[in-house]
């Protein structure tokens, strides 16, 4: 069994797919309240509006919370990844993601902890954002 | 006036609990159905709507018309809904008002049940895979389990309020020890606070028994008017209030701590109740995790924001406090197949018929919970009503 993996021909998610490949954190942000939000979506969760521009995200932020998994679940998809630490981290524009952190320093490893964005290839066509704790 | 008005529960039942090889999900749920309405003082022929959910396990489209085919039925009605935890029988519960209200129906049969342990064995069950929506934005991290979900919050809970292991195994022991004094509970064998903290890591800081079970087993109850539920001769539940509240699917779009849905759903349900959780005489949980019972006895403000693990520890969610916490023991020890025990509990205790977990005279029951993680809550507040 594979991993679950993203649909990457969605238009409205495709973008943040793409900068990812870049080696980008790119969310959208709404041209009329002005909120940047994640996940991407068709209307702006705030507003309702229907028009946003795609922007380049710092990549730094804060964990708010993480969990160190040790059971793969489901098939032993994760057999050869457990422990692995799922992270929902809120970057400094505003909107909360989940990635995984990158070798986490136990010493580090604490909510508030800062972040910053790290890039991994899955396979040949998606790369997924991740994270790794910054001293 | 509501449409819950006038609404009672007068029947439950459920089927064994634990492995069952061989008892399909559907089986499991007509074995619950018949014997609810058996217990309802009811026939196959009074019923006239048919509303379940086929849980997660093995997701059914189209389930309530699997249901009906399956035990003959053909009602006007027969309709799912899908709210995830307890909100899933209360959405039932709203839906058979409903009918009854609107001319619909007169008696409505509600049924629940998965093979949840046998599914998974066979290879049948639901295997992550298909993302819709949000999960494509966590699942791909090995968000796949709703336990990981649950371990976020409870991670953070501590982090902002000291909250400890050990009180979160608190409520592992007090759950186990109820289901010790119910004899269809799947796991009866007391356990201590040192068991707890010595059972595996399951997700930080979350330990096995820090989880949910999952069962075979099948849940139904049915639905009427008070009316007609005084002409059955028992004592019935009776629906003073309900409350919900949905705020997110997915653990990362959630509200923190502080404005998860739970208190809202609660002050909703006691405020069209006209009461608060002072007057539970039994409360009922959706414990997928320990935590979910620290988040709900905050939530129903049995304690105050923060406070829920202290709470626990202090024993106040035992057979003999003023307001004890899932009596037959919950997902934790007496089973999990779609969250529907709870709410036949309360409808038990409400009857006296608890057996040696009865709480002497009790009145107030409340039902409380959320589905989804933490995504969205709903609290039934039921009362004691003789003929």
């Amino acid at each position: 069994m594979s991993k679950p993996r993203p649909d990457l021909g969605d238009e409205v998610t495709a973008p943040y797919w793409e900068a990812a490949r870049r080696g980008e954190l790119a969310l959208p942000r709404c041209d009329a309240c002005g909120l940047v939000f994640a996940y991407p979506r068709r209307f702006c969760p705030g507003c309702w509006s229907a028009d946003h521009t795609w922007q380049t995200m710092t990549g730094r932020g804060c964990l708010w919370s993480f969990t160190e998994v040790h059971v793969a679940f489901y098939n032993d998809t994760w057999a050869d990844d457990v422990p692995y630490v799922v992270a929902v981290v809120e970057l400094d524009e505003g909107p909360r993601l989940m990635a995984n952190l990158v070798d986490p320093d136990p010493a580090l490893l604490r909510i508030g902890a800062r972040v910053e964005a790290t890039f991994a290839d899955r396979d040949d066509d998606l790369t997924l954002p991740m994270f790794k704790l910054t001293p | 006036m509501s449409v819950l008005d006038g609404i009672a529960i007068v029947g439950v039942a459920e089927t064994e609990i634990g492995k069952l090889p061989g008892r399909s999900a559907i089986q499991l749920q007509a074995e619950a159905a018949v014997a609810a309405v058996a217990d309802a003082g009811l026939a196959k022929a009074d019923i006239d709507a048919v509303f379940s959910f086929s849980g997660y396990s093995q997701s059914m489209m189209l389930h309530a018309a699997r249901v009906a085919e399956y035990l003959g039925l053909r009602p006007e009605l027969a309709v799912v809904a899908d709210v995830g935890g307890p909100g899933t029988h209360h959405a039932a519960l709203l839906n058979a008002a409903a009918a009854i209200d609107a001319g619909m129906a007169t008696a409505a049969l509600c049924a629940y049940g998965e093979n949840g342990i046998s599914i998974r064995r066979s290879g049948r069950g639901r295997a992550p895979g298909t993302l819709t929506g949000g999960e494509d934005f966590e699942a791909p991290y090995g968000q796949i389990a709703m336990i990981t979900g649950y371990a976020l919050f409870a991670q953070r809970h501590m982090h902002l309020y000291g909250t400890t292991s050990e009180q979160l195994g608190a409520v592992a022991v007090a759950s186990r020890h109820h289901a010790s004094l119910n004899d269809n509970a799947h796991k009866r064998d007391p356990i201590t606070l040192a068991d707890h903290q010595a059972s595996p890591m399951v997700s930080t800081p979350l330990r096995r028994l820090d989880c949910s079970l999952i069962s075979d087993a099948g849940g139904a109850f049915v639905v009427t008017s008070v009316d007609r539920a005084r002409s059955l001769g028992r004592p019935f539940a009776r629906v003073l209030g309900y409350g919900a509240a949905a705020t997110h699917h997915i653990s990362s779009q959630a509200p923190d701590l502080d404005s998860l849905g739970g208190p809202t759903a609660a002050a909703r349900a006691f405020g069209r109740a006209g009461l608060s959780a002072a007057a539970a005489d039994a409360v009922y949980i959706h414990d997928a995790c320990t935590f979910s019972v620290v988040a709900g006895v905050e939530a129903l403000g049995l304690c105050g924001p923060g406070e829920g693990g202290p709470y626990a520890a202090s024993g106040a969610l035992g057979l003999g406090s003023a307001h004890p916490v899932n009596l037959h023991g919950g997902m934790l020890s007496h089973g999990h197949a779609g969250g529907v025990f709870h709410l036949l509990d309360a409808v038990r205790q409400l009857q006296g018929a608890a057996g040696r977990r009865q709480v002497d005279g009790a009145e107030v029951a409340v039902v409380h919970g959320n589905g989804g993680v933490f995504s969205a809550f709903s609290t039934m507040v039921l009362a004691r009503e003789d003929p």
